[in-house]
């Protein structure tokens, strides 16, 4: 095994050597003379942005969730400053929220007994936290506009963008309860909370025509919250074993993550720049 | 005056703009006389002398054969007999045969055709919140067109795999545990297909070129439980699985030969997964083939971040520009 590992070291290496050797060779491809010295990158482009309001209905889906999984319906209205900048907020309600695997798992197989009394109710999947709905004012960068060839037959425009914000999250999550009250069956009922996060992510546009164009988007929404509804800290002297009890402290972290699909409608018609 | 009205409209684009009111436009400058010697001095003003016999152009009635105006044309024929075209040139020139086909697209800025992709990378789990499965790896690619290759990767995981905090909550909370694998190592044999390819300008200032792929392929995947039910006499080995792999990949090319590309790929494969139950005598506890439960299809999907590196580094377009 060693051997195999020095071999793949000693590989990446060399190549990485040949990257970092030969590279001052290929500098000297991207000098331009002649009349285009000097000229900008892009003459006469079409800016789907600049001065123009959107309105992206959209369907967002949750990424790598460990108990319930969210689909969640809503829009993205934005004013485009300029070509590069934008303002405006992304909005969505979970209108489907399906357990995982896992969840079903310890609903059939935990015991329940005196040693998980605070931690897995009658129904283990109406204990696990659900995330109702997002409203997320943010900025959007697009610093990377151009166009792609599909089966070099379909040809779009298209720009890259990043997008960063606060988010406001409303949260169906276990409600607290003190010692030795938590292993009571009502503990287990589910409590409304507002979290705030940051939030960012990239996405894409593909531009269909002046007025509509289609987006792919990832955002992260990292925040810590209480997923399954278990007791798992707060106790001993560091604080990270159980205390009979449920509260902020059985909050953990996770980088929530989602994707997006949307459909944009923008107005009113584009520009084309010198 | 032939002559004359040739070079009238050229000589207009040289005056000054005409001023407001539409006042007489100033009078056309002169040609320079040629010096004398090598060649003839022209007079404008002149009527021009008949062409010489034997001027290739001229006819035995002194008419120029462009115009048959029947009188002196003062043309290209007489200001440079050498330049006047022949009426078998003309006729060479119609019968030539055209390449009729233009080349609207410009060179592709990397071409993948015929050329070698070493890809080294690192390797990220993404669905796997018990175990990461995090590590290097390399894959090799042959293109046999432009928008296909064939090629091999492998990943290895030896020693990288992490049991997450996440896991021990669970065992902790709910008392229950949950099998879990680890791998070692993955080999496949894959084909590559590229249906995207554009372009970005970056702020407006530069511009790089992209593509995005899709690749899938088969082949085996090292894999084996971590003992979580009976630690205590359970120690599994190492066992090949057969893999089939789907993925999409994005490469952003910085040179023509240099890229960085990242890949989400599913490998497929049937886990084989600790068995849940512990037999009840100390003899069948040590016996390896009560260690084993169900078999499970397992999606491991893993994202591939890393740079392409195609040789040779150089090639030449079989058209021009």
């Amino acid at each position: 095994m060693r051997r195999l590992a020095t071999s793949v070291l000693v590989g990446v290496a060399v190549a990485l050597g040949g990257v970092f050797t030969a590279a001052p060779a290929q500098a000297q491809e991207i000098q331009l003379t002649g009349p285009l010295a000097g000229a900008p990158a892009v003459r006469k482009l079409r800016q789907y942005r600049e001065g123009r309001f959107e309105v992206a209905p959209s369907l967002s889906f949750s990424l790598l969730d460990e108990y319930r999984r969210t689909i969640l319906t809503g829009a993205r209205l934005q004013y485009n400053i300029k070509d590069w900048i934008s303002v405006g907020v992304w909005g969505a309600y979970g209108v489907i929220n399906t357990t995982t695997d896992l969840t079903d798992q310890i609903d059939q197989t935990a015991p329940r007994n005196s040693r998980t009394a605070t931690n897995v109710g009658k129904s283990f999947p109406d204990q696990t936290a659900k995330m109702q709905w997002v409203a997320a004012p943010q900025l959007q960068f697009a610093p990377f506009r151009g166009k792609l060839a599909i089966f070099q037959k379909v040809f779009l425009d298209t720009d890259l963008y990043l997008h960063a914000g606060l988010a406001f999250i409303g949260l169906q999550e276990r409600g607290d309860c003190g010692d030795g009250k938590c292993s009571d069956p009502a503990s287990f009922a589910l409590a409304s909370r507002t979290a705030i996060a940051p939030t960012f992510g990239l996405g894409l546009n593909f531009y269909t025509g002046d007025l509509v164009s289609i987006g792919v988007e990832y955002r992260a929404l990292p925040f810590s919250w209480n997923r399954a509804g278990f007791d798992q800290q707060g106790g001993g002297n560091n604080g990270k074993f159980p205390d009979r009890k449920i509260d902020s402290n059985d909050r953990t972290f996770k980088f929530n993550q989602m994707i997006s699909l949307s459909v944009g409608f923008s107005f009113p018609k584009p520009q084309v720049s010198n | 005056m032939t002559a004359a009205c040739l070079l009238l409209p050229a000589v207009a684009f040289a005056q000054p703009k005409k001023p407001k009111g539409g006042g007489k436009p100033p009078p056309p400058p002169v040609a320079p006389a040629a010096p004398a010697g090598g060649a003839q001095e022209i007079e404008l003003d002149e009527p021009p002398a008949n062409p010489p016999a034997g001027t290739p152009g001229a006819t035995p009635g002194g008419t120029d054969v462009p115009g048959s105006t029947g009188a002196p044309t003062g043309g290209i024929c007489e200001i440079d007999p050498s330049a006047c075209p022949k009426q078998e040139d003309i006729k060479a020139a119609a019968g030539k045969k055209l390449n009729a086909e233009i080349y609207a697209v410009p060179q592709i800025y990397a071409l993948r055709y015929h050329r070698i992709e070493l890809s080294p990378y690192w390797s990220f789990s993404l669905n796997d919140q018990f175990v990461s499965h995090p590590g290097p790896g390399l894959a090799a690619n042959y293109y046999i067109s432009n928008v296909l290759a064939i090629g091999v990767n492998g990943t290895y995981y030896g020693g990288l795999n992490v049991d997450s905090d996440f896991n021990f909550q669970n065992r902790r909370a709910a008392r229950i545990g949950v099998p879990i694998n680890e791998y070692l190592l993955t080999g496949n044999l894959n084909f590559t297909y590229v249906p995207v390819y554009g372009k970005f300008a970056g702020f407006g200032e530069f511009i790089f070129q992209y593509d995005a792929y899709l690749t899938g392929g088969l082949g085996a995947l090292f894999s084996r439980p971590i003992p979580v039910i009976d630690p205590d006499n359970r120690a599994f080995k190492y066992k090949p699985f057969l893999d089939f792999n789907v993925g999409v990949g994005l490469r952003i090319f910085i040179t023509r030969w240099l890229a960085v590309n990242l890949e989400v790929r599913d490998y497929i494969y049937n886990e084989h997964l600790e068995n849940l139950t512990v037999a009840p005598t100390q003899q069948q506890q040590q016996d390896e083939g009560t260690w084993y439960g169900e078999h499970r299809i397992t999606n491991d999907i893993q994202a591939q971040l890393g740079v392409s590196i195609f040789l040779p580094f150089s090639w030449e377009y079989r058209l021009p520009k």
